[in-house]
């Protein structure tokens, strides 16, 4: 049902994260468990045939030791992690939605030498958002002379893909 | 990569391919992809699991930190979801130095569950399905069970 990898944000707002990423991004909204006092218990959005979990901040020491669970809000803008969306097509028409609904595109729609458009917005809370579709097929070599990068382990070549 | 996952989480670490090497060695992950910088970092990797994938990158910049550069806090959080195994899977990441925060434990909502956080303090849980828990039994245990909210 869900698929095997699933990402978490965590936001100071999270209902109100929840009403932006469905405005800015076209997010559904899947589940939604609150708690008698009305804040999220556990909250999951769709889009693309992909699921991701919305959580509001939290720390519990008997359950994560150390860690605390934070909103890129509470931490100066810094974020721990990406999340990395992949559209089978509308990159640029989702980029101007997400403008309109006030995202801070911080990485212009472009094409990547790997063959993907992507753009990179920040939602109001900072947490960075990666998009991209597929735009052309391009082999490990062409990407390396592109790129001056060194493909450590390269991806599996076409066949599977 | 047209076999990509619609939405996948990316992972800031200080030592990326240290990283990457102990999602193998702990969780069972499988390093398929791995693009270095000139300065040996990691711009882009892919760790795999059953056709699915996290990103391994760093080390970090800018924006964007290791939770050992922020006192152990996590802006994101990745679940995985098992097939089978989970019990197992716990004894094997503990093993490869993995933290144990929550022990596997049946849920109210018919998955078995265990937490961890990885050697840079990345937060990760996993779920395996012990139990078909209809909708309304699940909000009947869970408010049974249910203490302070978070």
């Amino acid at each position: 049902m869900t698929s095997a990898f699933t990402p978490s944000v965590f936001y100071r707002d999270p209902l109100a994260a929840m009403r932006w990423l469905e405005a800015a991004f076209g997010f559904e909204t899947s589940l939604l468990v609150t708690d008698q006092a009305g804040h999220v218990g556990h909250a999951q959005m769709t889009y693309a045939g992909g699921v991701v979990d919305i959580g509001g901040e939290w720390s519990s020491p008997e359950l994560l030791g150390p860690a605390s669970l934070k909103s890129p809000a509470s931490l100066g803008g810094v974020g721990t992690q990406f999340v990395r969306v992949r559209l089978a097509s509308g990159l640029d028409a989702h980029c101007e939605r997400a403008r309109a609904a006030g995202a801070r595109i911080t990485q212009e729609p472009q094409d990547q030498f790997y063959g993907d458009r992507t753009y990179r917005a920040l939602d109001p809370e900072g947490h960075v958002w990666n998009f991209s579709e597929a735009v052309a097929e391009v082999s490990v070599a062409q990407m390396e002379r592109a790129s001056g990068l060194k493909f450590a382990i390269p991806p599996k070549e076409p066949s599977d893909a | 990569m047209p076999d990509a996952p619609p939405i996948s989480p990316l992972l800031f670490y200080r030592d990326p391919k240290a990283a990457l090497d102990f999602l193998e060695r702990a969780f069972g992950f499988e390093t398929r992809l791995v693009v270095e910088t000139e300065a040996g970092g990691v711009m882009h990797s892919e760790s795999a699991f059953e056709g699915h994938v996290v990103m391994v990158v760093g080390p970090p910049s800018h924006s964007a930190a290791s939770p050992l550069d922020l006192g152990g806090r996590v802006t994101g959080h990745v679940h995985v979801q098992l097939r089978e195994g989970i019990d197992a899977l716990c004894e094997r990441a503990r093993a490869a130095g993995a933290r144990i925060g929550r022990e596997p434990e049946d849920q109210p909502y018919g998955d078995r569950v265990f937490t961890c956080l990885d050697p840079e303090g990345q937060s990760w849980s996993f779920g395996q399905k012990v139990e078909a828990v209809p909708p309304a039994e699940q909000a009947r245990r869970s408010g049974a069970a249910r203490g302070s909210a978070p």
